[in-house]
């Protein structure tokens, strides 16, 4: 009988297995740790009177809140070894399909449902494209993304869907203790995730596959099933991102947060250096929206130029891949 | 065996012959028109998923209907390397004339270089914010009359700019954006504003304009309560998102954006902080490049100038609900 360990989890048994690593190492295994703590204390320098005052970082955390929840999808289907390049398209469908039934007149429970079962649909979609007919998840869900997108065009015919009821705009706008509701959902679905990976027979499952498919499968595992549920996972998650978004901007398009994909990836890449198993994981991923969102309200209240911020951008995925890899070699 | 051969050598030639047809007759001017004298024309468009460029493709195929044109509707998805080859392609089929709609001259060199040398007139509406010889018309909108009347706004309901700061949002790759966020940044700075931020917000991408706007707003308020006065964008989308941001934060700056998006229309009558937006005349614009195509059609005149620049309309609480919406044109 095998067992399967999490290897994405900070399991004291794992640590354990770990030899004693030098300072260097250690630094470089927290290097995005460290990399977000640097970035606060330069932005609290720069500017004192404002970076950590209660209101920006109620603004940080309202901004990050919707990637959070795209980072997660993402990070399922990366457990499992996979890429999922349609959650932001995946994720503007289920919005523009909710929001198009409410304008319908549908009630807005009944509306959020069928656009959660669209990105269930979605994820189950690709599930069925990369584990059952074996294509690339990339190329599997670069054609999803193309065709959610098409659409998505079609679902709003090309335009902006607004006037949506009071009550589901307040779903991304409204505000408990004074904090936005998206930061509460957000937090309530990365715990969920977190819970699924760390405490699931399922989220070892996950990992199981991620780190060696072949050997899972040997050791009785359904890795097409496993697969399959990961991308559904991501779909639904997706939706829920998408949906809220909706809700947080009053209005939805085809191509709404189209960034979320960039972005999502970043931050679980990011987030895989957080961990010694260099493996996709929720704690690492909200490290990684952390980072970005902390780095674009910065740079935003420095008034640095948005072209040098996405260059930025770019730099520090390179950074976090760069990071994962030398981890990657490490072990 | 040899019927089959035969049958083969006769379809290849019928379908030689029928190719032959198809890639004769380039249009020249004057006796326009293909063999059968259809007037044949190409035109596209790499805007057509936004909600104007989709009425407008929708629109020019119904004056062709209307006018018995051959058309061909080539739509680029803001995809240049799939649109340009499929009109040069067409061109190297002949045509009488071509319509550009929305895509910057900057954008179609190659096909300009491919109408010029198939002697293939193309007229154009908002695709470009200067004159060019690339084009024989192009009439698009007039930005300094928009930044004018944009500015104008705020300056009336923030009592003066002197001293004021305003953000003003722009998108580089959009010529018109590019060319009217310039202006209002001379314009506000003229009038004694501080531009927010001390320069232009740029906005990366169309399709998270609202997101990145919101941010940009939301952000400057946290760093700098009470000091935003207005914001100048340099469309309805991100308009709406600096307008949310202001809503969001209690604050009592005013907004101007352009396009007369049905969204930003509703929201100025609401009596927000989205104060005014531009309602371009789009239709009565198409109704002037096509009665140009028209003239060509008949005898082959050519419009004497091939730059015009349209007035526009303010948008504010008096008029919006007298404006038809840019996404809900018909």
């Amino acid at each position: 009988m095998t067992t399967t360990r999490n290897p994405g989890l900070e399991d004291p048994t794992d640590v354990r297995a770990i030899p004693r690593r030098s300072v260097g190492q250690t630094l470089l295994a927290s290097g995005t740790v460290l990399a977000l703590i640097a970035l606060i204390v330069f932005f609290f320098a720069m500017r004192p009177d404002v970076f950590l005052g209660f209101t920006n970082v109620r603004n940080i955390l309202y901004q990050v809140a919707i990637l959070a929840i795209i980072s997660g999808a993402q990070t399922i289907v990366m457990v499992v070894g996979d890429f999922d390049l349609s959650v932001a398209a995946t994720s503007a469908l289920a919005g523009a399909v909710a929001s198009s039934m409410m304008l319908g007149g549908t009630p807005v429970p009944a509306a959020i449902l069928v656009g959660l079962a669209v990105g269930v649909l979605v994820g189950l979609v690709n599930g069925v494209l990369v584990a059952y007919l074996n294509l690339s998840a990339f190329v599997a869900t670069l054609a999803t993304l193309t065709s959610v997108t098409g659409l998505a065009f079609l679902v709003t015919e090309g335009t902006t869907l607004f006037k949506m009821p009071e009550e589901f705009n307040n779903l991304g706008q409204g505000r408990f203790l004074q904090i936005p509701l998206p930061v509460f959902i957000a937090t309530g679905i990365s715990l969920i995730l977190w819970a699924l990976l760390k405490y699931t027979t399922l989220g070892r499952r996950w990992y199981a596959t991620g780190g060696n498919a072949e050997v899972s499968r040997l050791s009785g595992v359904n890795v097409r099933l496993a697969r399959l549920l990961a991308f559904t996972v991501a779909g639904l998650v997706a939706a829920i991102g998408g949906i809220l978004l909706a809700a947080r901007l009053g209005s939805a398009s085809a191509v709404q947060g189209e960034d979320n994909l960039l972005f999502s990836v970043a931050a679980v890449f990011l987030g895989m250096t957080v961990v010694r198993s260099g493996a996709a994981n929720i704690i690492g991923t909200l490290v990684g929206v952390a980072i970005i969102g902390v780095m674009s309200n910065g740079l935003n209240i420095l008034g640095v130029n948005s072209y040098v911020q996405q260059v930025v951008t770019g730099l520090i995925i390179i950074a976090a891949v760069t990071l994962s890899s030398l981890k990657t070699r490490e072990r | 065996m040899r019927k089959t051969f035969r049958a083969t050598v006769v379809l290849a030639a019928a379908a030689a012959l029928a190719l032959t047809g198809c890639t004769t007759g380039g249009g020249t001017g004057g006796d326009n028109g293909g063999d059968d004298g259809t007037f044949r024309v190409i035109a596209f468009t790499s805007g057509n998923q936004t909600p104007v460029g989709a009425w407008w493709v929708k629109a020019v195929e119904a004056k062709a209907d209307e006018l018995g044109w051959d058309l061909t509707m080539i739509q680029g998805d803001f995809d240049f390397q799939k649109m340009n080859p499929a009109v040069e392609s067409a061109i190297g089929q002949g045509a009488d004339a071509i319509f550009n709609g929305y895509t910057d001259v900057a954008s179609i060199q190659s096909i300009v270089t491919a109408a010029r040398d198939a002697e293939i007139p193309m007229f154009a509406m908002d695709a470009g914010t200067e004159p060019t010889d690339a084009y024989v018309l192009n009439v698009t909108t007039d930005q300094q009359g928009i930044v004018d009347q944009t500015v104008g706004a705020l300056d009336e309901a923030l009592g003066g700019l002197d001293g004021k700061t305003v953000m003003v949002i722009g998108h580089d790759p959009h010529a018109g954006i590019r060319m009217r966020s310039a202006l209002a940044v001379e314009a506000l700075e003229e009038a004694g504003a501080t531009i927010a931020g001390g320069d232009m917000q740029k906005v990366q991408s169309p399709a998270t304009g609202r997101t990145e706007t919101l941010a940009f707003v939301a952000d400057f308020m946290s760093a700098n309560p009470g000091a935003l006065d207005g914001v100048w964008a340099g469309w309805d989308d991100a308009a709406l998102g600096a307008a949310q941001a202001i809503t969001e934060a209690g604050e009592a700056g005013k907004v101007t954006g352009v396009d007369a998006v049905s969204e930003a229309i509703a929201q100025i009558q609401a009596g927000g902080a989205m104060l005014a937006t531009v309602e371009q005349p789009w239709p009565s614009i198409l109704d002037q490049v096509i009665a140009a195509m028209v003239a060509y059609q008949e005898d082959g005149t050519l419009p004497d100038e091939n730059f015009e620049a349209a007035a526009t309309t303010l948008v504010t609480a008096e008029n919006a609900a007298d404006i038809t919406p840019s996404d809900k044109l018909e």
